[in-house]
């Protein structure tokens, strides 16, 4: 009698235990979420739309445009995430969710780390400081956050510049940045496309 | 028959830290730091791993913005070709892969502890559940006892 009591004891005991755990599990487990990152660019008037301040797309030499990214992480660690700006024409290749444009010369980049569920605002002050002529295109140089840059694609009258915004990710694996953030299976770009006209 | 519900209750322990302790493991894979990389990279990969260990946010931040400094002595001191920036960064970057460490053996340190915890208050309530539900006629017979001392005391 006492052994069978015993032997249900152990039963119900073993049984109420695995319960337990189980919520204790449950509870100490993370939530599922699911990874990502967001961004955009937004004008000096704090908006995604009137980057030129009412001169719809045209960029005279000399004019400042203060611009910023705003990038949320959402990737469940704090990371270290570099911006990477181009500048191409109408018949440039952009980039796309898998492959960044980097048939198109860098013009720079800026980095910072975000801690994760939290925005990081990178600032992106640019203007025209003069123009050139090249066989029939023209190449611009440029300030870009104070630091002097010499485009080497040029445009048809000036028309139809595109600037490219790449969100590049730290990948501790490979010990380098690479284009885009860790989706689930493979890594997702998020590219930005400006276009303007230089007169 | 004590010994045995006694070794019993061991192996089930037992079982429960071993389960703990691979949990554990599994988070230190990440902890392997090439010594090649840049002292910023090694103290981003340090704060990383304190971020996974579950660290709080509010130092999570406060480790951020010692990163986003030592990158700002860093670009400052390529731009201006400057020691004393390329120093300031070096120092902090140090410092705070320090600090990151000291973070991420405290937030691991919790979480065995809450671990622990949570496990060994699921044992002891499944062992209350337990003897609750095998001995209820027991307080069944109590309850009456205590109803029949009233009934004579009136």
């Amino acid at each position: 009698m006492v052994q069978r009591r015993l032997i249900v004891f152990i039963l119900l005991f073993a049984s109420f235990s695995l319960i337990y755990s189980s919520i204790a599990y449950y509870t100490l487990s993370r939530p599922p979420a699911q990874e990502f990152m967001a961004w955009g660019v937004f004008s000096a008037s704090g908006s995604l739309s009137n980057y030129f301040s009412g001169s719809e797309a045209n960029v005279p030499a000399g004019k400042s445009l203060s611009w910023h990214f705003a990038v949320t992480n959402r990737m469940g660690s704090i990371q270290y995430v570099q911006v990477v700006y181009r500048l191409g024409n109408n018949t440039s290749i952009s980039p796309n969710a898998t492959v960044s444009g980097e048939a198109v010369p860098q013009l720079g980049n800026s980095s910072i780390f975000i801690p994760n569920a939290q925005t990081a605002l990178v600032n992106f002050t640019w203007s025209i400081t003069s123009r050139t002529s090249r066989g029939g295109l023209i190449l611009l140089n440029m300030t870009i956050n104070g630091k002097q840059v010499s485009t080497s694609v040029g445009a048809v009258g000036g028309q139809k510049f595109r600037f490219f915004f790449e969100l590049w990710t730290f990948d501790v694996a490979s010990d380098s940045f690479q284009y885009g953030y860790k989706g689930q299976n493979y890594r997702v770009g998020v590219p930005l496309t400006v276009w303007f006209n230089s007169v | 028959m004590r010994f045995r519900l006694a070794g019993l209750l061991g192996i089930l322990l037992l079982c429960i830290s071993l389960f703990s302790i691979s949990r554990q493991d599994d988070y230190g894979l990440s902890t392997q730091v090439d010594s090649a990389r840049s002292p910023l990279v090694q103290a981003f990969v340090s704060v990383q791993e304190a971020d996974l260990q579950g660290a709080s946010p509010a130092q999570i931040s406060q480790l951020a913005y010692n990163l986003n400094l030592a990158l700002f002595y860093e670009e400052n001191a390529i731009r201006l070709g400057s020691n004393f920036y390329a120093n300031q960064s070096l120092e902090l970057s140090n410092s705070t892969a320090v600090q990151a460490h000291r973070v991420a053996d405290s937030a691991r340190a919790q979480t065995v502890f809450d671990q622990v915890s949570a496990y060994s208050l699921a044992v002891v309530a499944g062992f209350g559940s337990a003897l609750l539900v095998l001995e209820f006629h027991r307080l069944n017979d109590i309850a009456r006892k205590i109803r029949l001392r009233r009934i004579r005391l009136e």
